[in-house]
């Protein structure tokens, strides 16, 4: 009577059996409390930086839509000054005394066609 | 072994000393920044966060131009000039200052400018007002220190007075007053919006901070008048031309549709000037006669009795009645104004010839046929007042309506005699528009329309959008068959005036001619004279209603030679202007 072992290798037992030869790498540079204080803080300033020119940045945009706005009010007030002329030109008085008005005359007849 | 301060070492009381100095640093700004942090942080706000109002622009009005809509009433920003005397002192500059100002707002500038920029003890001193924008930026390029401008907003009337009863006016406040300014100040003005926001030093909105509100302006409504601008000027200068015909003093014209009560006209005379309210002595001429000025109707008023008794079924026009030019009703003798047309007479030979026997004889024969009875007084009042408005507001959108007085016959005075004398139009107080209004249903059908001067307004777009057709406030207030017989009544009374109108048109009209009260009794040597008419092309399609009252001091004038040739001069333009073809 034969008896036959079933074992179970899993993939990644497979993997390491295949990359067997890597080796870790570790660095000779040793860091010490004050270096890392001073990339703490190197990072901090950084970000500081960034942050700063953000809002800096969207100030600009505040001065950018203030100087719109102002041309905004300036050409309503433009509009309204047309506005007022043009209602200025077309009101009956000027019309009434405009050169083609004058050479105007009534009519002697008037006649309709039946509806 | 650790190396230990000694007890009492100078080193020890230092470290002391910074300890407790620390300490006190620590306790103070504990106590500034915790403590009192609301009251820093409310004083940081008050120096960095702007709060403004930002101004909503009062609604424009428009009138009619046919059935476009024109401005009437625009906004314009203008500037106040002022100075600060002590730096143009210091500069030296009051000179080029003058110079300039004279050359660029010469018309604007207040009396005197040139001494105010000499007061050394003043820091502000107004030297111009109302200038427009152009001046104002030809002043800022002279770069002159010490001179600064405050924008205003103010009212424009491209066409001068046109209507400025109707409009009404806009004070310093920037608040409406009187007409259409006065009653829809709150649709016009809109609402104010609020900024609340950090600024920098020159006051520029910043984004940063949490605290920041917009709330943008609500912009006014604008607002378009049924009034058309063309019937308006010819109204006014038929006005005026009446005016002067008849050496009155004052007169005012009703234009109505009678088909859905807009008013395409209102005018009174003497008026004013809106953009220069400010200027006007008498208060009394901002007030809009045709809705606040409650007079005795006097015979147009005859129409309304004639309705209430065809409409009633005691009598039509052709009935008759026995006229002896006076008739006596309880302690008190009615006498005709117009004599000679005594006998057996029709109705219509008595609206004709305005006898006010006939009308008298009308509110008889609304009770038992002899006395003006209580039924006769309760019938009379429901068509005067309760049915055709006289005596109560109309609601038409003006500022200072007044309603008037009509006695009821339930009042003690509401007698028999006080009616016989509103059955030709005396003894009772109504407005021009309120007799409008009624004579309107009286010759539409029988429909009554609440008058109104709005027409529509138009959209933020600029496009005009036009309310819903009116429909009657009160449908059947006479029979369809008594406004028939009362337009062919009015039209046989006023064709006994041959050749005033033109040929193929179907008008209609009814003079009046009311006294003054004066301290209480009638003045003899004063009459308030109206016209009350209105044309068409045929009997069933009127397409407006005209009221004209004229009146002057110590002047006795009539309804027919003084109030009617204004109606005639209006009514042969409408024609024209309507564009109505001729039927008859």
């Amino acid at each position: 009577m034969s008896q036959t072992n079933n074992y179970y290798v899993s993939r990644r037992q497979q993997n390491y059996s295949r990359n067997q030869n890597t080796t870790r790498f570790q660095s000779a540079v040793k860091l010490g409390p004050v270096a890392h204080t001073v990339l703490v803080a190197l990072m901090i300033i950084v970000l500081g930086l960034i942050y700063v020119t953000q809002a800096t940045r969207t100030t600009g945009y505040d001065y950018e839509a203030q100087k719109i706005d102002s041309q905004i009010a300036d050409y309503n007030e433009q509009k309204s000054e047309l506005e007022v002329e043009n209602a200025r030109l077309t009101a009956l008085e000027t019309v009434k005394n405009s050169s083609v008005a004058k050479e105007m005359t009534t009519p002697a007849n008037t006649q309709y066609v039946q509806e | 072994m650790k190396p230990e301060l000694l007890q009492g070492s100078r080193s020890r009381i230092l470290a002391s000393v910074v300890l407790v100095i620390a300490a006190v640093f620590v306790l103070r700004l504990f106590y500034l920044q915790v403590i009192q942090h609301n009251h820093y942080v409310s004083l940081a706000q008050q120096e960095q966060v702007k709060k403004e109002r930002l101004p909503a622009t009062r609604g424009e009005i428009y009138a009619l131009s046919g059935d476009s809509p024109v401005k009437l009433v625009l906004n314009e920003t203008v500037y106040t000039v002022f100075v600060d005397p002590a730096v143009i002192i210091e500069n030296d500059s009051a000179d080029k200052v003058e110079k300039v100002m004279k050359a660029v707002a010469g018309g604007n500038v207040v009396d005197d400018f040139d001494k105010l920029l000499d007061k050394e003890d003043s820091r502000y001193q107004i030297i111009a007002k109302r200038v427009t924008r152009t001046q104002a930026e030809k002043i800022k390029d002279e770069k002159l220190s010490g001179i600064g401008f405050t924008a205003v907003s103010q009212r424009v009337y491209p066409e001068g007075q046109l209507a400025a009863q109707t409009l009404g006016f806009v004070n310093a406040d920037g608040v409406g007053n009187y007409g259409l300014e006065g009653y829809m100040n709150d649709e016009l003005a809109g609402k104010d919006g609020r900024l609340e926001t950090v600024t920098d030093v020159s006051d520029v909105p910043l984004t940063i901070g949490d605290r920041n509100i917009r709330e943008p302006a609500e912009n006014g409504k604008n607002i378009v008048m049924s009034i058309d601008r063309n019937i308006q000027s010819k109204v006014e200068q038929a006005l005026a031309a009446g005016i002067q015909r008849s050496r009155a003093t004052d007169a005012s014209v009703v234009v109505m549709d009678p088909n859905t009560g807009r008013v395409m006209a209102m005018a009174n005379l003497p008026t004013y000037n809106p953009s220069e309210y400010y200027k006007v002595n008498d208060a009394a001429l901002f007030n809009n006669g045709t809705i606040s000025a409650p007079y005795e109707p006097g015979s147009d008023v005859k129409t309304y009795t004639m309705a209430a008794a065809i409409d009633k079924g005691v009598a039509t026009a052709n009935d008759t009645y026995y006229n002896t030019d006076s008739i006596k009703v309880d302690d008190r003798t009615i006498t005709n104004a117009t004599k000679g047309h005594t006998g057996v007479i029709s109705f219509q030979t008595a609206l004709t010839w305005s006898l006010n026997t006939g009308f008298v004889t009308l509110a008889e024969r609304l009770g038992n046929g002899k006395d003006i009875t209580k039924t006769a007084r309760d019938t009379m009042y429901e068509y005067f007042h309760d049915r055709l408005g006289l005596g109560q507001n109309t609601g038409i959108e003006l500022a200072n309506e007044q309603k008037g007085i009509i006695i009821s016959p339930d009042d003690a005075d509401g007698n028999a005699v006080r009616y016989s004398n509103m059955s030709f139009g005396q003894g009772l107080d109504a407005t021009l528009i309120q007799v409008t209004s009624g004579f309107c249903a009286l010759i539409n059908g029988g429909n009554y329309y609440k008058p109104t001067v709005i027409s529509g307004y138009v959209n933020g777009e600029g496009e005009y959008v036009q309310n819903a057709t009116p429909q009657p406030a009160k449908l059947g207030v006479v029979k369809e068959t008594t406004s028939q017989q009362i337009k062919e009544m009015t039209h046989v009374a006023r064709s006994s005036f041959r050749g005033i109108d033109k040929a193929g048109y179907y008008i209609g009209g009814k003079t009046g001619t009311s006294q003054v009260i004066k301290n209480g009794v009638y003045a003899d040597d004063e009459t308030i004279a109206t016209y009350l008419g209105y044309g068409g092309s045929d009997i069933d399609h009127p397409e407006y209603v005209i009221m004209v009252s004229i009146h002057g001091d110590h002047r006795i004038l009539g309804g027919s030679a003084d109030a009617m040739p204004i109606f005639t001069d209006i009514s042969n333009w409408m024609l024209d202007y309507l564009k109505i073809q001729p039927k008859g």
